[in-house]
């Protein structure tokens, strides 16, 4: 074991260490765990720039080794939660004012836990990290402000889901183990119809927890994510999800050649998570509700990345393989960082005004603040796919693999690709409508009211750093595909280098190309373009003729300046898509008898409230899967468990006798 | 004529006239009118025979006049809900070139109820005519709204004529009665010219707005005034129509509505245009003769009302009228009344030009009057009825009262916008016709 | 061809000559024209009180002036040998300017205060309590026969987009701040535009309770366009004025 072993050992040591540390003093634990994201992170680094690091080692259950490790997959993951917890945890110090150390002690333990999947080198391992992470976590959302019934349920529904995903992930390792005989990461497995099984599970069991379709809407994520605390908002949506991200590519990577109908299955679920995800989004009026569906876009687009890679994969389009797997860690990437900002910014304007709905924050949040301003506008543009922001970068490599669809070789597969292109670009436009609605209500409306004052500093420093670095991972994207060029390699099985060094992907810096006739970006190029323009402008203003600056009031048709209750509702911002969209979104007016019937002249009139309801389809798919689940457990309890002593003695006979059955049958 | 000036004839014994003449029509061979009470924010309906004090008409119409500014025109509907709230549009838009507020409760995208508000260009004329003569009243009564400018001064005329009990030379109705119907042709393809570019149907607004200029042009050639001012005051020197005058006018207006036919196919052959307008701002009939509408927005509901049957005056009781109506109480509805009344207009025009009475000494009995020194004129506005009451003393005016077109039709226009999207307002809008200046006089 | 472009093509070119050549009768019909006293007025006094709006007085001599930023066009001097025969050009910049015979005045207003915008100028037409007519005349301009942006002319839907304020009716009490605002909201440079004898001095209603004041107690206004209402040529002339490309100018 090197220096970089021990650091690596020490650092997931340490966020464990966090959570006893929280009981001793919250802030302690708090800064235990930064301590342990930056030590984690720099050999996250150094295992991508000098080849995979080995921490502490021991003997596995079935004899083999277990160990602490960061190959350049799993680095490149490490480095991006990091990061996110980095931040997470300056602000958790701000943020977290609850007298109990819970949410401080479960936060250490869910970092630890995914810090431990992430570096763990067998299955097992990576289980117990999973199945820790889940439980953690879900003791951060019971943790959430008020307890009510919707946290209870949300910690709930987070729960059900989460063990749900871990059965199938269960049923994908065992697939791996019963192929290849082997509980560590390492060997590929092969065959025809198990790689297949192992493959659908794992798609399934990883994408339940980034929240996925098919399992994914009003259901479970945005709802679990946005009952949580603040902090654990991010660290859930950012890098929760990122590990689901990390399992999917992990398990592609032990997977043989990819039949093509693999790309078409990932990619169809991504199409429809990018859609519904941005379609709720833009919807929602939950200032954590709405990044979380986001989330659900993000990873959409992950998938239909990953399903392109797959697609080309099948098809033996090498360099498209790689530039889609490209896109599809850049786009983790990007969406970790952006998110961040995002929660962390959400949880500010909650700690200011005391509200999650948009429609009532009403820019209160607006105000001196520039630094957390400006942060969330960077994130939230990043997420819209802003230039020169990280989140343009990958959705443009996400849009050109997309575009070379047409390369494939089935017809069908073209008309997948295309399909999934149209859902992609409609999605990016209303991902564009949310965030404007999210910066637009929370930090650049006009306060009408008097802006709440912080009792506990400002943010601002915290979220500025990660929005920097969103800003920084766009436009020195060409550099950073390069660094991350080992972990596409792992999951290519093959080494990328070639494509990387010849004109496919990315030459050597300043510029990204999509394939060798196909599109190519500059992203340093852009900001310094843009800088340019408002350079010339700036010039141009200072050199000509200064003219004052004369502020008048908004022209409001004539009338005098808005009342409270007479600007646009963040809910009125989007109804124009809830009406459009109202067939997917099943949108339906209801209304109400509000108040007594008065008569004005010889009319009656009668006052009334309306509310406009979008409903979610997913849902009519869990309500029945309760119906069903309720009508089992009632034939069980009443047929199988009616509570009689003689017949559970029976099913304990029946028992032995099949163990003693099978021993038998085994020995001989 | 006379040498005896017209506002002479009015300083007779006008109290010495008895009440045994019955108001004529008042209460009412309508089955309704609709008084909106907006002093006291409430809206009044009468049915059938008047109360006593009904015949004070005018003291509601005063106390509108003075109501609180700027004031709703429309009951006040309460909605709430969450993310619903209310958004000014005005009193300044261009999208209505009148000052006017619409106060619009909405939820975004969708008008859940909309409450027009009146009262910002109160010049307070009507308050101020008192101690003035009918003839510096007409003045100002011209330019209460513009663009219905003969129709409230026919009325008003009227109102005095009634009110004095003087006789009225027949070639001075007839002349009141072709500028009307002129005005009447010019609003409603100003009207249609409007929808025309609500719908963005632009070489449909360019045609139909030249159209309308060249109303405005034959106006103007005829009368020497574009809006008319000046063209129903007797004794006024523009007003004599020579033999050649008419024969101009007769051929300038053959040729208008020639065109406007052709305009009027290619309207209705646009499919976009008609699906536009078809379902968009209904009334229905019931809600229309409950709120007592007039004009076009109550004939497109199938009610066949029109002053000028029903309460015809010379000339109208010697002419023929043809009676447009529609049954679909949409924005198209409306629009076909309108044009279709194009056409009805043009031929009592051509009647009126053709049977143009020589003999400018044979007079008319005014409608009687409703008390002493007191008259009512009412005539069908291009937007529908429109009520003077005048009182005279000695000569001058003593009060008086309007209802117009505007005030009766304020409620069903609120009504027809409900739960309408934002882009069907100016469609509704325009198809109402409805005029702040008539409301705010 | 029964189409909307065989109807286009059928009528062919209806746009008005206008400013390249003199107004019309047909778009300056005689009620659009101001009055001109004749050479001796037979009865000065029985002209003077005929007029119900108090724009005509004595001038020197045995001379008449009449005040065009009050005639409402009622035509009652008519009997007094006047003929209305001034021209289409009729817009001024100054309210003294409107005085016939002018009276010698102080230093004069903006001569051309939107020059600098060269061939084109957006405008916004605020409605202060009109009786509708102007609004009419002023929307006119869009009509083929004028149709004003041939000469650079355009409406806008906000006064933030605007450099002309076009004013129409008598600025009552409640539109006064509106109208404030709207003047507030144009950028600079910018001009206003009184249309009509409403917002220069009231006209017809100088005298109602509803009146606030003239336009010119409220803004500063660069242009006075007389009438009741203007014809639109008249308004055309006017917003050209701004620009420096009036007819007057361009012909003197």
């Amino acid at each position: 074991m090197d220096l970089a072993g021990v650091l690596l050992t020490v650092a997931i040591a340490s966020f464990f260490a966090g959570a006893p540390l929280s009981l001793i003093r919250r802030d302690l634990g708090y800064l235990t765990t930064f301590g342990a994201a930056l030590l984690f992170g720099a050999v996250a680094v150094d295992a991508l720039l000098f080849g995979p690091v080995r921490g502490a080692a021991w003997g596995g259950p079935l004899g083999d080794v277990e160990t602490l490790s960061l190959d350049a997959l799993s680095a490149f993951f490490a480095l991006a939660t990091s990061v996110v917890w980095a931040a997470t945890s300056v602000y958790s110090v701000w943020y977290d004012d609850r007298p109990s150390p819970v949410l401080a002690v479960t936060y250490a333990l869910t970092l630890g836990a995914i810090a431990l999947l992430v570096t763990a080198s067998s299955e097992v391992l990576f289980l117990i990290g999973w199945e820790t992470m889940t439980l953690a976590s879900y003791g951060m959302i019971l943790e959430a402000r008020g307890r009510t019934d919707r946290v209870y349920s949300a910690a709930f529904v987070f729960l059900a889901f989460g063990e749900a995903s871990t059965l199938l992930v269960l049923l994908a390792f065992a697939g791996l183990f019963v192929g290849t005989g082997s509980l560590a990461f390492g060997p590929t497995l092969s065959g025809t119809v198990l790689p297949s099984l192992v493959f659908v599970a794992g798609l399934l069991g990883f994408g339940l927890k980034m929240g996925t379709a098919p399992f994914h809407m009003s259901e479970w994520l945005p709802i679990a994510h946005s009952s949580a605390p603040s902090n654990a908002s991010a660290v859930l949506s950012s890098t929760l999800t990122l590990a689901g991200a990390y399992g999917l590519f992990r398990l592609v990577s032990l997977l043989p050649g990819p039949p093509d109908w693999w790309g078409a299955l990932t990619l169809a679920i991504g199409a429809i998570s990018v859609l519904l995800g941005a379609l709720f989004a833009a919807v929602s009026e939950h200032s954590k509700g709405l990044p979380a569906y986001s989330t659900i876009e993000n990873n959409g687009l992950i998938l239909v990345a990953l399903g392109v890679s797959l697609l080309a994969g099948a098809n033996h389009l090498t360099l498209l393989a790689v530039f889609a797997l490209f896109a599809a860690f850049y786009q983790a990437l990007a969406h970790a960082l952006a998110k961040t900002v995002l929660f962390l910014s959400a949880g500010y304007v909650e700690h200011l005004t005391r509200t999650f709905d948009l429609s009532s924050v009403e820019g209160r949040a607006t105000g001196p603040d520039r630094a957390a301003l400006v942060g969330t506008l960077a994130a939230s543009l990043s997420l819209a796919a802003g230039p020169p922001l990280a989140g343009f970068v990958s959705e443009w490599m996400v849009l050109e693999a997309l575009f070379q669809s047409y390369r494939f070789g089935e017809t069908w597969a073209q008309f997948v690709g295309l399909l999934t292109g149209a859902a992609v670009a409609l999605g990016a436009g209303l991902i564009t409508v949310a965030m404007v609605k999210f910066v637009g209500f929370a930090y650049l409306w006009k306060p009408r009211c008097a802006r709440a004052p912080s009792e506990r500093g400002s943010l601002g420093p915290v979220v500025g750093a990660v929005a920097f670095a969103v800003l920084t991972v766009g436009i020195t994207a060409p550099w950073i595909l390069v660094l991350l060029a080992p972990s596409v390699s792992v999951v290519m099985g093959s080494s990328v280098a070639a494509p990387i060094g010849g004109l496919l992907s990315v030459p050597n810096g300043w510029s990204i190309l999509s394939g060798a006739p196909f599109g190519i970006l500059s992203p340093p190029m852009v900001p310094i373009a843009i800088a340019a323009g408002v350079l010339v402008a700036v010039g141009y203003d200072r050199l000509g003729r200064h003219r004052a600056v004369r502020r008048v009031p908004v022209w409001m048709a004539g009338s005098a300046p808005a009342r409270e209750g007479e600007t646009y509702t963040s809910f009125g911002y989007s109804t124009g898509i809830r009406l459009m969209m109202s067939s997917a979104l099943r949108t339906r007016e209801v209304r109400a008898n509000a108040g007594a019937i008065t008569t004005v002249g010889f009319e009656a009139v009668e006052p009334y409230s309306v509310e406009l309801e979008v409903f979610d389809v997913f849902k009519l798919f869990y309500d029945g899967l309760l119906v069903v689940g309720e009508g089992v457990s009632r034939v069980l309890k009443e047929r199988v468990m009616p509570g009689q002593l003689g017949r559970y003695l029976a099913y304990v006979l029946v028992a032995v006798l099949v163990v003693v059955v099978y021993i038998a049958s085994v020995s001989t | 004529m006379t040498s005896r000036p017209w506002s002479e004839s009015l300083r007779g014994p006008a109290g010495a006239l008895g009440t045994e003449h019955a108001p004529a029509y008042l209460p009412i061979d309508r089955a309704f009118a609709l008084v909106n009470d907006y002093g006291t924010g409430r809206a009044l309906l009468w049915r059938g025979p008047a109360p006593a004090e009904a015949n004070e008409v005018a003291t509601l119409w005063r106390r509108a006049a003075e109501a609180p500014r700027p004031h709703r025109v429309a009951p006040e509907e309460v909605v709430e809900g969450y993310g619903v709230f209310t958004f000014p549009y005005g009193p300044i838009s261009m999208g209505v070139p009148e000052s006017g507020r619409f106060d619009v409760r909405t939820y975004g995208e969708r008008i859940l109820t909309l409450g027009p508000v009146a009262g910002f260009k109160s010049r307070r004329i009507l308050g101020a005519l008192p101690g003035l003569t009918p003839e510096d009243a007409l003045l100002r009564v011209e330019r209460l709204a513009g663009n219905f400018s003969a129709a409230h001064a026919a009325a008003f005329l009227a109102a005095v004529e009634s009110a004095a009990a003087i006789e009225v030379a027949r070639t001075e109705l007839w002349t009141r009665a072709l500028a009307q119907e002129l005005e009447r042709i010019y609003n409603h393809l100003h009207q249609i010219a409007r929808v025309a570019e609500a719908a963005s149907q632009n070489v449909g607004l360019a045609q139909t707005h030249a159209l309308a200029e060249e109303m405005l042009r034959i106006e103007g050639r005829t009368f020497g005034h574009r809006w008319l001012f000046g063209a129903l005051a007797p004794g006024a020197p523009t007003r004599r129509l020579d033999p050649e005058g008419r024969r101009w006018l007769g051929r300038a207006l053959r040729e208008l509505s020639g065109r406007f036919e052709v305009l009027l196919e290619l309207f209705l052959g646009s499919r976009t245009f008609v699906d536009r307008l078809q379902t968009t701002g209904v009334v229905s009939r019931e809600r229309a003769v409950r709120w007592g509408a007039v004009g076009p927005v109550l004939r497109a509901t199938g009610v066949a009302w029109d002053d000028r049957l029903r309460a015809p005056s010379v000339p109208y009781t010697d002419l023929f009228l043809e009676l447009p109506r529609e049954d679909g109480g949409d924005a198209l509805a409306r629009i076909l009344v309108r044009a279709h009344e194009v056409r009805s207009s043009a031929l009592l025009l051509e009647q009126l030009l053709d049977r143009w009475p020589g003999d400018a000494m044979a007079r008319e009995a005014p409608a009687p009057p409703v008390g002493p020194g007191r008259g009512l004129g009412r005539v069908e506005s291009p937007s529908g009825d429109l009520v003077y009451e005048v009182r005279l003393t000695n000569g001058r005016i003593a009060s008086v009262g309007m209802r117009s077109a505007s005030h009766a039709n304020w409620p069903v226009f609120a009504e027809s916008l409900r739960h309408a999207v934002f882009t069907d307002f100016h469609f509704a809008w325009e198809s109402f016709g409805l005029v702040f200046a008539e409301t705010d006089a | 061809m029964s189409s909307w472009v065989g109807q286009a093509i059928r009528r062919g070119r209806l746009t008005t000559r206008y400013p390249a050549e003199p107004a019309t009768e047909l778009e300056l019909p005689m009620l659009a024209r101001a009055p001109r006293p004749p050479a001796v007025v037979p009865d000065r006094l029985g002209a003077i009180a005929a007029c119900p709006v108090a724009a005509l007085s004595a001038a020197g001599g045995s001379g008449i002036r009449a005040d065009e930023g009050r005639c409402i066009r009622c035509a009652r001097c008519a009997a007094h040998g006047f003929d209305f025969s001034g021209s289409a050009e009729c817009s001024r910049p100054d309210r003294a300017g409107l005085l016939v015979p002018p009276v010698p005045s102080g230093p004069g207003a903006r001569a051309v205060p939107l020059r600098q915008l060269g061939r084109s100028v957006h405008v916004f037409l605020v409605d202060a309590g009109s009786c509708n007519a102007c609004n009419h005349e002023v929307l006119a301009l869009t009509n083929p026969y004028y149709d004003a942006q041939r000469l650079g002319i355009f409406f806008t839907n906000s006064p933030r987009h605007a450099d002309v304020l076009l004013v129409v009716g008598v600025p009552t009490a409640e539109m006064t701040e509106p109208v404030r605002r709207a003047f507030e909201a144009l950028p600079s440079p910018k001009a206003v535009v009184a249309v009509g004898v409403c917002p220069i001095g009231g006209g017809v209603f100088q005298s109602t309770p509803g009146l606030a004041g003239s336009l010119e107690e409220l803004v500063p206004v660069d242009a006075f366009v007389p009438g009741c209402p203007p014809a639109p040529v008249s308004v055309l002339d006017a917003i050209l004025g701004l620009l420096g490309r009036s007819r007057a100018r361009t012909e003197g």
